[in-house]
């Protein structure tokens, strides 16, 4: 079969498989280590006394770090063709190939300890992964920016342009940041404020209380009952502090290629590159307790994009503008969105009679057709905005419940491969059709402008 | 203009109904269904002989003779098109739902026939896009429809491909 292999393999010689940095079983071993002492939590410490608790740690962490050097050896990556291939696994081998033009988003994530060694984690983003595929820890931050622009030149190229192998690989080496124009960055300050600004940062002092007065009233002041309650409370009061630290300094550029890249975090730094035709859709949200500083933050809806495993807010990993004023977001968005001015998209609302089935926040529902994009907009306390360009839109849906049949209201879909759909509620049935024919059309139109 | 909200587009799309067989088919699994439930209840009429178990049954039976008329009219309900460029499926009696699908869209194609379907001559087309709500599945066609549906839909998928 080597006849049909394309021109680029057959001419450069494959190239070797290669390794992640030797650091990494060590990195990937304590972070398996903290996982196993917060599992066991301070009550096994109080138990069996501080001596056989280091005793237990430090044997898991030998047989976890033996664990991890056998994967490490095990682990490799390639690029073939238009292809990566990463291998891992130490009972179940596994060989994946991830085809490049799927690529949606490749982020470089550095954990304190891989900051601390000058290392970097990179993670693809790839249609139809529950979870993020593919992430490649650790490489040298040097390696992983050169292998990320390598890989998003692969994704980014054409089949036209595929025919003519100009690029040495040799040659993209030292990745071009110098060339990033910025386009914007959050005042740490806006940020904290930001984030006092929330219920519940509101509902923090409320919980302090409830732990003091428990203490005073049992009058036990042990350090382990002091470290649990805490540890407990944290989980849930402490995301306001989560959020400052994850979207401390948070910058956004345009490379040299036209790609958005955004920077955040303090004790992880992240830095994802999102090709802009990657985006499937942008929200704006205004919620209620900003509205004095008249702030809002965006949200980017990239397709894959899979978030924190398990920690539940899914949706704060890819975002566009943690907070913001209205003329900050209003320039990112026709930067993302060129020819869309968020101040300019007039939205027309529902029949009157759609008052039945939204008795209070009738006059915040609205959608429009704009030449690039469908939006809609919804929300009474917290005001919600949903932009959706129409090269973007995967499918259309009518759908008419009984309540809206007796009104004769339906509501239009418009569905996209990542996120919320933009939605059109309660229009009149006829309009719902009218408008859902009308999206099929634009949508049609946008895809044949693009593939030209 | 009056809309209906079960052909939308009447002049201007050819919709297709499925297949009546597909009635059949579904009233089969109810009425199974509702047998088995019934055979519990005459158990436990038999071993208690309360009244109560009398109501249950008639109850079962009166729900499956209502539910065999929505089933009906909901299976006429169903119906799709082919345009030149997107497919249209639309189905429901009291939540009505219109999907318009772009060939362009398409992901791929599910063609499935279970055992009961497959003795009636019966299969299941489904279309599957990036977004997980899009919603393009019709039930009971014909076979060789279904086939000639799912070789259309994958060579017009393929034409227009690609990668988002």
């Amino acid at each position: 079969m080597t006849a049909t292999e394309p021109p680029e393999t057959a001419v450069a010689e494959p190239e070797p498989r290669r390794r992640l940095h030797p650091l990494s079983p060590l990195l990937h071993g304590a972070k398996s280590i903290a996982v196993i002492v917060a599992a066991l939590s301070w009550q096994t410490l109080s138990q069996v006394g501080l001596e056989r608790f280091a005793i237990v740690v430090a044997v898991i962490a030998v047989g976890v770090v033996l664990f991890s050097i056998v994967g490490w050896l095990s682990t490799g990556y390639q690029v073939v063709g238009r292809e990566l291939r990463i291998s891992d696994g130490v009972v179940w081998r596994r060989n994946r190939a991830i085809p490049l033009e799927r690529l949606q988003a490749v982020e470089l994530r550095r954990p304190l300890l891989a900051q601390l060694t000058g290392l970097a984690e990179l993670r693809l983003e790839v249609i139809g992964g529950g979870k993020t595929e593919a992430p490649l820890a650790y490489l040298t931050v040097r390696e992983a920016a050169a292998l990320r622009e390598r890989l998003l030149r692969l994704a980014g190229r054409t089949r036209a342009m595929e025919a003519q192998p100009t690029d040495q690989p040799d040659a993209e080496a030292p990745a071009a940041p110098a060339l990033e124009r910025p386009l914007m960055r959050v005042k740490n300050r806006e940020l904290v404020v930001s984030q006092l600004l929330t219920p519940q940062a509101f509902f923090l002092p409320v919980g302090v209380a409830f732990v003091v007065l428990q203490f005073v009233l049992e009058g036990s002041w042990t350090f382990i009952g002091i470290a649990s309650t805490v540890t407990a409370m944290a989980g849930v009061l402490l995301q306001p502090v989560r959020r400052v630290l994850q979207d401390w300094d948070f910058r956004l550029a345009r490379d040299p290629e036209g790609r958005l890249s955004v920077r955040y975090g303090l004790l992880e730094t992240r830095n994802q590159v999102v090709p802009l035709n990657r985006v499937q859709a942008i929200g704006a949200t205004w919620p209620l307790l900003w509205r004095g500083q008249g702030w809002l933050h965006l949200r980017l809806d990239i397709a894959g994009y899979a978030g924190e495993p398990g920690s539940g807010d899914s949706k704060r990993s890819d975002r566009l503008l943690p907070v913001g004023e209205f003329a900050t977001a209003r320039a990112l968005v026709w930067e993302v969105l060129p020819g869309v001015d968020l101040a300019g998209l007039a939205t027309s609302p529902p029949p009157a009679r759609a008052r039945w089935l939204n008795p209070f926040s009738l006059r915040s529902i609205g959608v429009g057709l704009t030449p690039e994009v469908f939006v809609s907009r919804w929300g009474l306390l917290t005001r919600e905005m949903h932009i959706v360009p129409y090269a973007r839109l995967q499918s259309v849906r009518v759908v008419q419940g009984p309540l809206q049949r007796l009104t004769g209201l339906a509501t239009v879909y418009a569905d996209t491969a990542r996120g919320r759909a933009g939605q059109a509620k309660d229009r009149d049935l006829a309009e719902a059709y009218a408008l859902a024919a009308e999206l099929a059309v634009r949508a049609r139109h946008a895809r044949e402008q693009r593939t030209d | 203009m009056t809309v209906d909200a079960l052909t939308p587009w009447p002049d201007t799309v050819d919709w297709r109904p499925v297949s009546p067989k597909l009635i059949t088919v579904e009233l089969i699994v109810r009425w199974a269904w509702t047998l088995i439930v019934v055979a519990g209840l005459c158990v436990g009429l038999v071993l208690q002989g309360h009244w109560l178990w009398q109501l249950g049954i008639a109850l079962v039976v009166l729900n499956a003779i209502w539910r065999s008329f929505v089933t009906v009219r909901a299976v006429r309900a169903w119906g799709y098109a082919e345009r030149d460029n997107d497919l249209l499926v639309r189905h429901g009696l009291l939540v009505r739902r219109l999907s318009i699908v772009p060939y362009a869209r398409m992901q791929f194609v599910d063609v499935t026939a279970g055992p009961l379907e497959r003795a009636f001559g019966l299969a299941t087309v489904q279309l599957h896009t990036a977004a997980a709500a899009s919603d393009a599945r019709i039930p009971g066609l014909a076979p060789a429809e279904a086939a000639r549906l799912r070789d259309r839909l994958t060579a017009l998928g393929e034409d227009r491909a690609e990668g988002l």
